[in-house]
């Protein structure tokens, strides 16, 4: 869409990678992938473009054990939209190795809570976060990250994005709903 | 914090850290109830005198006069919001002074899930009450867990009867206002001994009570 | 020894003290604690401590297939839970590319906006109970109670409603349901007058809620805050006109949107919500076509991999579920971004320095439920 043709031209100059999809089949127009360095700017940019912050959350994928990018299989997912236009953004950020990822706090404010509810599920600290404390597990628990999964379910980025095959439909079809 | 290990394998074999609810409920109610013997938990002071008559006389009035203070903390809150509403009428069994303080209602109507970081607000709850007092577990969670009772909790209570001594189970999820009112006469019968006394509504294995001159 | 500390304490700020308020408080939000800084009647710091009802929700959505999440969905919020039930089966529906009959969409409209009105019916009665006001609550729960018999009909409970399957809903509705409807509709716009009578030309009500709680666009944005708090200021944001989906596009209503920003003008935009919804229904219940009410639907649904995102409007603001699907029916990510949770981050900016009845009107009127922000 041309409308946010101006938000893409700044968001690739930041160096982000940004890919238009299929709204009605994914539910949000941009998939913006990030680094560490360029989550302030991008953050910054979305602001300036009046987007607000719908969540940020985390994402535990198969870590990469290459020697060159040897990733911690953490990922920040953030989401925005717009009052104005409909468009949704998606970006996401790899967690580098010592599981720190700047936070946008100071420019959106809402995220302090989304960023603490992070750390309390996956263990992810956002530097210069002025209250980085557990929001909802008790204090005892704060080590315990419930959402981080166990080694034998992970499974790598690719295999849960879009370009994975889709299984085969074709025994489901038989199958009738049951009368519940 | 440093590098931090996210899950099993390592060499060491480290395990994750996983609450242990079992030892934490114990660990909150011996340090709640220190000094307390368990069998001691239950019992009040007990008053000097106790004369037949007036012993009585006292249950009646403590059952039909219970007030409720309100922990609504989930779902079944709104029930027993609904309960004390106009349709289905809590004042006319005497519970509808919803104290918001612990110190003046004798009944806790535990309406909802007890969580590890609400577990010692409702020991506290529960220890400023004075005593004779009740606990009613409104709704599958507090009675058991309720639906968040699966392999994966690490963070409710199994059911509010670990942590505090649990007078009537309302079951339910949400229980319909008319299940609490049940458990309100249930209650009553528990104290006074008799149903409520209201001979169409008697129960046939509870005692009829009788008074002179009236043949039911 | 005593007359130096005496002397040193006389130039401290002896009006400064820390108030609990919560987890156990009258007002009916739910479990929450929020710390209070006070100088003397002031409010300096409102800090809000959650976590007094997290039910792992999430994690429960990572180790189930996606049909037994179901429950979750309307105990997360209980007061207007059918909403709920509605984003998390239309975003398994448009996952799965299952398709639902028109009739069932219908019956799904009709739900969602009676649970609705119920919703603001009760946010009505409490948030008058915590102004101070009694008789209120008391007819919102008896109109609210005609809506809960209404539904209990169809859907077999009063509150946490599980009404909705892939691919429809779990039974059709009868003559019964619509006469009701339609009997409940009539009265309850009469009793709209007696509630602008009754509260709304309230002197009492008005001097408690004007001018306080100001929400500015540039706040929305930064902390992400949806729904009637959103249109209160002024901005028309409403995903059932912004981002359509149901058969939403079929129906004419008008979305209410405030001026200042303040608490009344919350209060008015959830009012004339509840009129809009009543329009909503009757032309539904004009409209509603003949049908199955459900689709065939697989016994086990597979999600491909890959993640979806499906927005709806419940009575809040709006309510996104984010799915990663990786190829079983066992979702691998389930986020659900709660409305309340954005509307309660910004308490600390919007409470500093007022009287403490002032922050128990802005809580009031932000339409708390707690157990969705801890999910």
């Amino acid at each position: 869409m041309e409308t946010y043709e101006n938000f893409n031209t700044h968001v690739r100059n930041l160096g982000g990678d940004v890919t238009e999809t299929d709204f009605d089949q994914r539910g949000y127009h941009l998939d913006v992938a990030l680094t560490v360095k360029t989550v302030r700017e991008f953050a910054q940019t979305a602001y300036d473009h009046g987007f607000y912050l719908v969540f940020v959350t985390g994402f535990h994928v198969l870590p990469e054990t290459g020697e060159e990018d040897k990733t911690s299989g953490l990922e920040v997912v953030y989401q925005f939209a717009t009052f104005d236009r409909l468009c949704r953004v998606k970006a996401r950020v790899s967690v580098p190795e010592d599981l720190t990822v700047p936070s946008i706090c100071h420019i959106y404010q809402g995220a302090n809570w989304h960023e603490r509810e992070t750390r309390d599920f996956y263990g992810i600290r956002f530097s210069d976060h002025p209250n980085l404390e557990p929001l909802l597990l008790c204090e005892e628990d704060k080590d315990y990250h419930p959402l981080l999964k166990e080694e034998k379910k992970l499974k790598s980025f690719e295999a849960v994005s879009w370009s994975a095959q889709r299984p085969d439909t074709a025994d489901m079809e038989n199958e009738t709903s049951p009368d519940v | 914090m440093g590098q931090r290990s996210l899950y099993v394998e390592e060499k060491t074999n480290r395990p994750v850290i996983k609450p242990d609810l079992e030892s934490y409920t114990e660990r909150i109610k011996a340090e709640c109830y220190a000094g307390l013997s368990h069998d001691r938990m239950n019992l009040d002071a007990g008053p000097l005198l106790r004369l037949d008559l007036t012993d009585k006389l006292l249950k009646l009035c403590q059952a039909n006069s219970l007030w409720p203070m309100t922990f609504g903390i989930a779902c079944c809150a709104i029930e027993m919001m609904g309960t004390g509403m106009a349709r289905f009428d809590i004042s006319r069994y005497g519970a509808e002074v919803f104290r918001p303080s612990p110190r003046q209602s004798d009944l806790m109507i535990v309406a909802g899930t007890v969580n590890r970081k609400l577990a010692p607000v409702l020991l506290t709850l529960y220890e400023q009450m004075p005593s004779p007092k009740w606990v009613i577990a409104m709704g599958n969670c507090a009675i058991s867990g309720g639906p968040f009772n699966v392999k994966e909790n690490y963070n409710i209570i199994e059911g509010v009867d670990k942590l505090i001594p649990v007078d009537v189970y309302v079951p339910g999820c949400p229980p319909r206002p008319e299940g609490l009112l049940e458990g309100i006469l249930k209650l009553q019968e528990k104290i006074t001994g008799v149903r409520h006394p209201m001979p169409q509504n008697r129960h046939p294995d509870v005692p009829q009570r009788k008074v002179k001159g009236l043949e039911l | 020894m005593y007359p130096s500390i005496m002397r040193e304490s006389q130039f401290q700020e002896h009006n400064r003290f820390f108030l609990n308020m919560g987890p156990q408080h009258p007002s009916t939000h739910g479990v929450l604690l929020v710390v209070l800084e006070m100088d003397g009647e002031y409010v300096l710091d409102p800090q809000p401590i959650l976590g007094f009802i997290h039910r792992m929700h999430e994690k429960m959505g990572e180790s189930r297939p996606c049909q037994g999440f179901m429950p979750n969905t309307a105990r997360m919020d209980y007061v207007c839970a059918l909403p709920y039930n509605h984003g998390y089966v239309s975003l398994i529906e448009k996952k799965a590319g299952i398709e639902v009959p028109k009739r069932a969409e219908y019956i799904r409209v009709i739900t969602s906006e009676l649970n609705r009105v119920a919703s603001h019916l009760l946010w009505l009665g409490a948030y008058l109970l915590d102004l101070g006001a009694f008789t209120p609550i008391l007819y919102g729960f008896d109109d609210r109670e005609h809506i809960l018999d209404i539904l209990e009909d169809i859907t077999g409970s009063r509150l946490t409603y599980c009404y909705y399957r892939f691919g429809g809903v779990t039974q059709d509705i009868d003559d019964k349901f619509v006469d009701a409807t339609r009997v409940f509709i009539k009265r309850l716009r009469k009793r709209f007058d007696m509630y602008e009578k009754l509260v709304t030309k309230n002197i009492i009500f008005i001097k408690r809620t004007e001018n306080i709680g100001i929400i500015s666009r540039d706040m929305a944005i930064r902390y992400g805050i949806t729904g009637p708090n959103l249109r209160g200021s002024g901005i028309a944001y409403d995903i059932r006109k912004n981002e359509p989906y149901s058969v939403y596009p079929e129906f004419d209503f008008k979305v209410p949107v405030g001026q200042r920003g303040d608490c009344l003008d919350r209060y008015m935009v959830r009012v004339c919500e509840m009129e809009q919804s009543l329009r909503i229904i009757e032309q539904a219940l004009d409209m509603l076509p003949e049908g199955p009410v459900r689709s065939k639907v697989p016994k086990n649904i597979k999600l491909a991999p890959g993640d979806c995102n499906f927005a709806v409007e419940a009575a809040r603001g709006e309510l996104s579920y984010y799915l990663v699907g990786d190829g079983t029916s066992v979702p691998y990510r389930l986020k659900i971004r709660v409305p309340s949770y954005s509307n309660l981050s910004c308490l600390p900016e919007l409470g500093e320095g007022i009287l403490l009845p002032d922050l128990v009107s802005i809580m009031g009127s932000l339409d708390l439920v707690i157990p969705e922000i801890d999910r």
